[in-house]
């Protein structure tokens, strides 16, 4: 499919589309993200009762929805939805002792209030879903619109990421030694070489068309497997390129999820190394922070550049690789708009 | 290209199998009760339709030795699973297999264990041994790892059609050859935090729920876990076919976070694009397993879009009236009951009904021919999911 729109709200300056320089420096363990003013997006009423994921995914969908009135799918993946509403609306629960509670934080805080948002406000009847697979969360949302694309010969979908930094997750996560004890920054963060992340947070959005002339990238497919045995990543890697019918000499750009974790990043090194005729090797995870669907905004960063590329008659191929935990992993290839 | 149903599993507050689930069907035993392990102030004043063992309890029926602590998310989750890879006779291998896809559905994952969330969340104590099981995918994982999976595998969440979807998506993961195997279906645990979301929505009866009353007041919460089996032509070869998915609608209500619009406007859609999957017209349907949750909207709106859809209402039932509302496993627990259906010709009529709003509500056990049968499934932010099944 083609991604013909791109919408994102995250750490560093994506809301306006024109690139991440300069970039934001972040330092410590949370990369907040940018938010717009919401302003003409989101009526005031709406927005006060928002939390912050609900409001960063229509915030980023709305753009591309309301220019888009023929939209036939609205698939996001989240890992946790509104989590800092759920344990506020646990912790009501608890201080209250199970009393009277407003239903409000209850609603909002289910992964799929922010698809459904956004298809009340824009009177979308639909295909509409919510994936919630961890660090699979929005490859199965990409794998959804194939679905919906190929079965259903629908045209237009609007897929998207949303995770939030909530004060609870932060907690949850630092107990399971998720996120680094020692102070980081931007530029330090992938030479640490300690265990442990920080967190961040994006919500990206994408318009995906079956058919397109003019459009940032193209996703040519997408590999998803968990808990791999040692030499299955490079495995995995050389089988989907074969499927591809591409070689190692084609893929000129890499994105590479390096979090800075020195348990796991040895992954990225290996496919670092197999990608040896890349003239960019990118990372991105320096500039996002680590969540489970950041693989959103390698996307989104991706399609940028493809965009941003003069043409050429040379197939031009991006290659993306994640992995959430060294659980679940994810190869990405995307083709520029150039492209013979 | 044909997808049949192979295996079915299913552990839900009416039996541990799917035997056992059909023989209360079949005897119209409800399993509706005051909670007993739920820890809710408000287990003795409300009826749910809790599974009747403890987590130590249910533990010792896994066949298998899990790799991590088991919320009792994973254990039910395990449970119905096991059961429907046995029949389907699936080996290991075939498990395994990249061609085999898992496709899981939750609404509540591991916050099932409210307390140990509240202290996890709120850095209270040592940290609790559930502190990587709260997410949604948290069972699918421990499933996936546990069985050496290497196919596609996913969680979905779209409340309480969460499972439905879960076995729309499987069933387009193998008409794209994505897969040529796939279990889909669902898991929900009673939750503290459940309880009290829908009771802050004012929607939880205080008495068995009476699903499609005149006088109808609410739903009870249950728990459930439920999977199916898919496989086409090729994989399941000389296995029995227990029934053939033949087709499947998602639409959006795109109305309201929390209840459906006076025009039905996702229900009949859904109900629209699994009829016109499976080739089918309305009057061909036999059975409808309704959504049926007992509330004063859903099924207010579920009937109206019946009256857009059919010309004369086909016979339809509630299990809720069973099981409870059992949330993300809802959609998958009905896959199994609408497959049982067929299989055995036979239709499990609503309990606690007096004053039917309509008089195609299934009031008593009875047996017909059945061909093709129509399972709702609708959550809140208008996530509406039809799935139609027949004789294979």
């Amino acid at each position: 499919m083609f991604i013909t729109e791109i919408q994102a709200i995250s750490p560093q300056n994506t809301y306006t589309n024109k690139g991440i320089n300069p970039i934001v420096v972040h330092n410590g363990n949370r990369y907040y993200a940018i938010e717009p003013n919401y302003s003409g997006i989101i009526s005031p009423n709406q927005l006060r009762r928002m939390g912050k994921s609900l409001r960063m995914g229509i915030g980023a969908a709305m753009p591309i929805v309301t220019k888009h009135s023929d939209i036939q799918g609205i698939i996001l993946g989240s890992a946790d939805g509104g989590l800092e509403d759920c344990i506020k609306f646990l912790n009501q629960i608890v201080l209250y002792n199970e009393g009277t509670l407003s239903p409000t934080g209850f609603v909002q805080s289910t992964p799929n209030a922010a698809a459904g948002n956004i298809a009340s406000m824009t009177k979308n009847s639909s295909h509409n879903c919510t994936h919630v697979h961890g660090g699979h969360a929005f490859e199965n949302a990409l794998l959804d619109a194939f679905l919906l694309a190929e079965t259903q010969q629908v045209e237009k979908i609007l897929v998207g990421n949303i995770d939030e930094i909530s004060d609870f997750n932060y907690s949850i996560e630092m107990q399971g030694n998720w996120f680094k004890t020692e102070e980081t920054n931007n530029t330090t963060l992938l030479e640490s070489n300690t265990p442990g992340t920080v967190c961040g947070e994006s919500a990206c959005m994408f318009l995906l068309q079956s058919h397109a002339l003019h459009y940032y990238a193209q996703i040519c497919d997408i590999d998803v497997f968990s808990f791999p045995e040692s030499n299955e990543v490079e495995q995995r890697f050389h089988a989907f390129l074969q499927k591809n019918a591409i070689t190692t000499q084609s893929i000129s750009r890499v994105y590479l999820g390096y979090n800075g974790d020195s348990r796991y990043d040895f992954q990225y090194k290996k496919i670092e190394t197999l990608c040896s005729y890349a003239s960019n090797i990118h990372t991105f995870k320096n500039l996002v922070g680590e969540h489970p669907t950041s693989i959103a905004f390698a996307v989104y960063l991706a399609s940028l550049e493809l965009h941003n590329l003069p043409s050429t008659n040379i197939p031009c191929y991006t290659l993306i690789y994640n992995q959430y935990k060294n659980n679940q992993h994810t190869f990405i290839l995307l083709r520029g708009k150039n492209s013979a | 290209m044909n997808i049949y149903i192979t295996g079915l599993g299913c552990i839900s507050a009416i039996g541990n199998t799917v035997a056992q689930n059909r023989e209360s069907l079949r005897s119209q035993k409800h399993g509706l009760q005051y909670a007993k392990y739920l820890d809710s102030r408000y287990a003795h004043e409300k009826y749910f339709g809790e599974i009747p063992y403890s987590n130590e309890d249910l533990l010792k029926k896994l066949s298998i030795t899990p790799h991590t602590e088991l919320t009792r998310t994973d254990i039910l989750a395990h449970i119905a699973f096991a059961e429907s890879i046995s029949q389907a006779q699936l080996s290991a291998q075939e498990i395994s297999d990249t061609n085999t896809a898992f496709i899981s559905a939750s609404t509540v994952g591991g916050m099932c264990h409210t307390q140990e969330l509240y202290n996890d969340a709120n850095c209270i104590g040592s940290p609790s041994p559930y502190i990587d099981s709260y997410n949604c995918s948290s069972h699918t994982l421990h499933i996936a790892q546990q069985y050496a999976m290497r196919g596609i595998t996913n969680t979905i969440n779209t409340a309480c059609s969460s499972s439905a979807n879960a076995i729309l998506y499987g069933m387009r993961l193998l008409q794209t050859k994505r897969a040529t195997r796939v279990i889909a279906g669902g898991v929900d645990s009673l939750a503290k935090f459940t309880v009290n979301g829908f009771n802050s929505l004012q929607i939880i009866s205080n008495e068995p729920c009476k699903p499609f009353d005149q006088q109808r007041n609410g739903l009870n919460l249950g728990e459930a876990a439920a999977y199916i089996v898919m496989e086409t032509e090729t994989t399941c070869k000389t296995k029995p076919r227990l029934a053939v998915l033949s087709g499947a609608g998602n639409a959006s209500d795109a109305f309201h976070s929390s209840a459906l619009s006076e025009e039905a406007t996702g229900v009949v859609q859904c109900t629209e694009q699994a009829l016109q999957q499976a080739g089918l017209l309305p009057h061909q349907i036999d059975y409808i397993n309704a959504h049926g949750t007992a509330t004063d909207n859903n099924d207010g709106v579920e009937y109206k879009g019946f009256l857009q859809l059919f010309t004369n209402i086909p016979p339809f039932s509630s299990t809720k009236s069973y099981t409870g509302h059992t949330l993300g496993a809802a959609g998958a627990l009905e896959a199994v009951y609408s497959v049982l259906a067929i299989m055995n010709q036979e239709l499990y009529p609503t309990l606690h009904t007096t004053n039917p709003m309509h008089s195609s509500l299934l009031q008593k056990y009875t047996t017909q021919q059945i061909t093709h049968v129509l399972s709702n499934s609708y959550g809140f932010s208008g996530n509406c999911t039809s799935l139609l099944f027949s004789k294979a």
